[in-house]
């Protein structure tokens, strides 16, 4: 495949600069860049669903150069991609959207029994264990995830396979059937191309990495010539030697205590403490009840026993509105689903849990919420023209820093942070790192949620590892040192 | 970032001339003047105050209708509940001793009590809005049958008459005015107001307006009691101006103040509506039949024309908001 000078331009932005490169056949291909750089705009011009302004992309197809036009021709040639926003039919079963648009049939019907025993193959060759007919919305994101990709899988005739942020989502043991597939096609002389803002797995997978930078192409090396340090000076274009590491402090007084949460099924006898300018984090698998237990906590779902003391005292915390009352400020995994309303302002959106505090009997003081939205959008650093900018123009990583500012104009002691970087860029992700690092130097307790060990292991002050709905361990500073990924994953996976 | 600042530029230089309320107006303006020039009798003082008085009662409904829009709900038992209303409204006057300032409160307080049903039924029951309000639709129909024995009710009392022929200084309908009083003060409620500001929340996602801390249930409850009591309001206007409660009162309104809002920029999505374009996509409304009228078109055209309009509305919004996506 060559790209060639290709340029695309969007009304005021150039998304695509002049980029050219190759690709060979069984190649696999890193592509690298902050969020912005131009990775999914010259992905969507690869699968012919946006066009060029300039320049050509040609694929060899059975020793013919050919272009894909729109998106019918791109697959007939073999081209498949996950997309990033998982695109798949919610109420439908696994096996429909593994055959979407193209359904064995017997005749004038669809053939049923032939599209279930195809899609079971499927289903266990990816170790998914789940039902070909369980219906999409049922399944959780991470298994989601993992349709879209093995998706690519039922075709016959791949050449390009383009995967997306295919980790975002995954866990490390689901990371490893990931790898298995990429090898498995790389070895059939399918060409890939690979995105993640993950630079381990890039050092893992990949042959080559491209990097590009502001709509421009950079450069494309061998992995085996890069390091990770280097790779992210070259995107960011400044050095940045360990970005998890930030100031520790020494922790003070008691914030929260947690005791013997249980709710009826995803999680039972949960204790935990954590204390002022604390970073506490949790490790273990999807389904391991990490997210279930801060959602209990933050009255967001109901659980059944287990008491809750915020600095000491007893509280009772029914719903969402109680949580942000006793000082919680919880940021969700899902940004897009619940975190955020897209549609709105920044203004509105960073204004909007705490209305009442600028508001005189319902009436809301315009100026100080304007005021309010100026100081904390630089607070946290929201990269925008304006406060009035509506927050679906905004890049994911601003988007997450204006759901921290919505947070943060509540005062809160205690911040739980969910999964805080899926899915945003290196540098966006320093920036959110350094703003933990304020938070907990302002006395501040955070909980910090994530599925990427680096970052929590980095991070912690503390580290409590879950496994199917328990705590299995828990490490301190000194040990936290001296631990190592394998170590976590052990205790993540005990079976009970 | 440079080039976001262009955009934002940009943006802010034909924002004025993108904004819904800026179309509506020019193309009520266009209409005003070639009526007004073209035919005789438009810009006469009755048909300029027959015109406001037509569109003041779908007008209300409207206002009522954007707010329930801006949530991301729908509500197509408005007609209904009106007529409930002025039913209960009419045979208290008639039939009763009842002194007439208990009337009219009995009048909003049954149009508030609908209103707060919808609200349980919608939120508690998670009906999807549309289905419920077709149901409380037909079931408050059959209430008012059932009130009124299948007859007309016919108001007595001048005080309900006066408001519809009377005029503020001989020349604003009494009707118009209520209509302005609503529609401004709902504007100050969305836009000075923490009640106000949340119907957007709820409107740009359920899950985001609870976990920001909005206690969703109690603005289910009140978003719709709200939309019930401007629906009292517009009883007591139809009593003004019909003079009578009839079974069917209040029938066929839902669907135009839908409209209305719709083609002033409210979108189905939920999130984002506003007054000023309900007030205008309900004159655009109301003008197409007056001014079609004085042009003495087929009517049955101008039901033609307004249905190819609302399509068109929304059709705009999609495109608009697609490109933005």
């Amino acid at each position: 495949m060559k790209i060639e000078h290709v340029s695309k331009f969007y009304p005021g932005v150039t998304a695509l600069n002049d980029v050219s490169f190759e690709l060979k056949r069984g190649e696999v291909r890193a592509l690298c860049g902050e969020n912005g750089a131009g990775k999914s705009t010259l992905i969507k011009c690869i699968m012919g669903v946006e066009h060029l302004d300039k320049g050509s992309i040609t694929m060899n197809y059975d020793g013919e150069w050919v272009v894909n036009a729109n998106a019918v021709e791109a697959q007939s040639h073999g081209v498949f991609a996950n997309y990033q926003s998982v695109t798949i039919a919610p109420d439908l079963s696994i096996a429909e959207n593994y055959f979407l648009g193209n359904q064995p049939t017997k005749g004038p019907f669809v053939d049923w029994s032939k599209m279930l025993e195809e899609s079971q193959k499927v289903i266990d060759k990816f170790e998914m264990h789940v039902d070909p007919k369980a219906k999409i919305r049922e399944l959780s994101i991470a298994m989601q995830a993992m349709v879209t990709i093995s998706k690519i899988s039922i075709n016959k005739d791949i050449r390009l396979v383009i995967l997306d942020e295919p980790t975002a989502l995954l866990e490390n043991d689901k990371v490893e059937i990931l790898y298995r597939f990429v090898r498995e096609l790389k070895e059939k002389g399918v060409s890939i191309i690979y995105i993640s803002h993950r630079l381990e797995e890039i050092m893992d997978i990949c042959d080559t990495v491209t990097v590009l930078k502001d709509g421009t192409y950079v450069d494309t090396l061998n992995v085996s010539e890069v390091d990770k340090d280097r790779l992210i000076a070259m995107m960011v274009g400044r050095e940045m030697t360990d970005i998890y590491n930030i100031r520790h402090f020494d922790p003070g007084e008691e914030l929260l205590r947690v005791e013997n949460f249980s709710d009826s099924k995803h999680f039972h006898n949960i204790s935990f403490k954590l204390r002022r300018g604390e970073i506490l984090g949790f490790v273990g698998l999807v389904g391991a009840g990490r997210s279930e237990v801060m959602r209990a906590l933050t009255g967001v779902e109901k659980r059944l026993t287990g008491d809750v003391y915020i600095r000491g005292q007893k509280v009772n915390i029914k719903n969402p509105t109680d949580a942000l009352h006793h000082g919680i400020g919880f940021l969700t995994e899902d940004r897009r689903a619940d975190g955020c309303a897209l549609g709105l302002s920044i203004k509105q959106n960073i204004n909007m849990s705490s209305l009442e505090m600028i508001s005189k009997l319902g009436f809301i003081n315009l100026r100080k919420e304007a005021r309010r939205a100026e100081e904390f959008s630089k607070n946290v650093n929201v990269k925008t023209p304006s406060i009035e900018q509506l927050v679906q123009n905004l890049s994911g990583g601003n988007q997450q820093k204006v759901v921290i500012a919505k947070l943060l104009c509540r005062d809160p002691d205690i911040l739980i942070f969910d999964e805080p970087t899926v899915g945003i860029d290196v540098g966006a992700k320093q920036e959110i790192y350094m703003l933990i690092e304020r938070l907990t130097a302002q006395g501040r307790g955070v909980i910090l949620i994530s599925s990427y060990l680096p970052e929590v292991m980095g991070l912690s002050d503390r580290l409590i590892v879950m496994a199917q709905g328990a705590v299995t361990a828990e490490f301190d500073k000194e040990e936290i040192k001296t631990l190592t990924e394998e170590d976590l994953l052990r205790k993540a996976s005990i079976e009970q | 970032m440079m080039s976001n600042r262009t955009v934002a530029h940009q943006n802010a230089l034909s924002q004025v001339f993108k904004r819904t309320e800026f179309t509506l107006g020019v193309i009520i303006i266009v209409l005003f003047v070639l009526a007004g020039t073209l035919t005789k009798n438009f810009t006469s003082a009755y048909n300029l105050t027959n015109l406001t008085k037509q569109g003041s009662i779908v007008g209300v409904m409207a206002v009522a209708q954007t707010v329930i829009i801006i949530t991301g709900g729908i509500d197509i038992s408005g007609g209904a509940v009106a007529g409930l209303s002025c039913m209960v409204m009419a045979l208290l006057q008639t039939r009763t001793d009842t002194p007439f300032g208990l009337t009219v409160l009995a009048c909003l307080a049954v149009a508030v009590l609908c209103g707060f049903c919808n609200g349980v039924i919608i939120f508690d029951l998670n009906v999807p809005a549309m289905i419920a309000t077709l149901g409380t639709q037909t079931v408050i129909r059959g209430i008012v049958k059932l009130l009124c024995g299948g007859l007309n009710v016919t108001y007595t009392d001048a005080r309900i008459l006066d408001i519809g022929t009377g005029k503020l200084f001989g020349f604003i309908p009494y009707l118009a005015l209520i209509w302005l009083c609503v529609a401004a003060c709902v504007f100050i409620i969305l836009r000075y107001t923490t009640f106000g500001r949340n119907l957007y929340v709820i409107g740009s996602g359920i899950e985001v307006a609870r976990l920001s801390g909005i206690k969703v249930r109690k603005m289910f409850y009140l978003v719709y009691s709200f939309a019930g009591l401007l629906y009292g309001i517009a009883a007591i206007m139809l009593a003004a101006r019909v003079g009578m409660a009839q079974p069917g009162t209040g029938e066929g309104y839902d669907m135009s103040a839908i409209a209305a809002a719709v083609i002033g920029g409210a979108s189905l999505a939920g999130g984002r509506g506003a007054v000023t374009g309900t007030l205008l996509g309900t004159v655009l409304m109301v003008l197409i039949t007056n001014a079609g009228t004085a042009f003495q078109i087929d009517p049955y055209i101008l039901d033609v024309t307004t249905g190819v309009l609302i399509i068109f509305a929304v059709a705009m919004d999609m495109i608009k908001t697609r490109k933005k996506a």
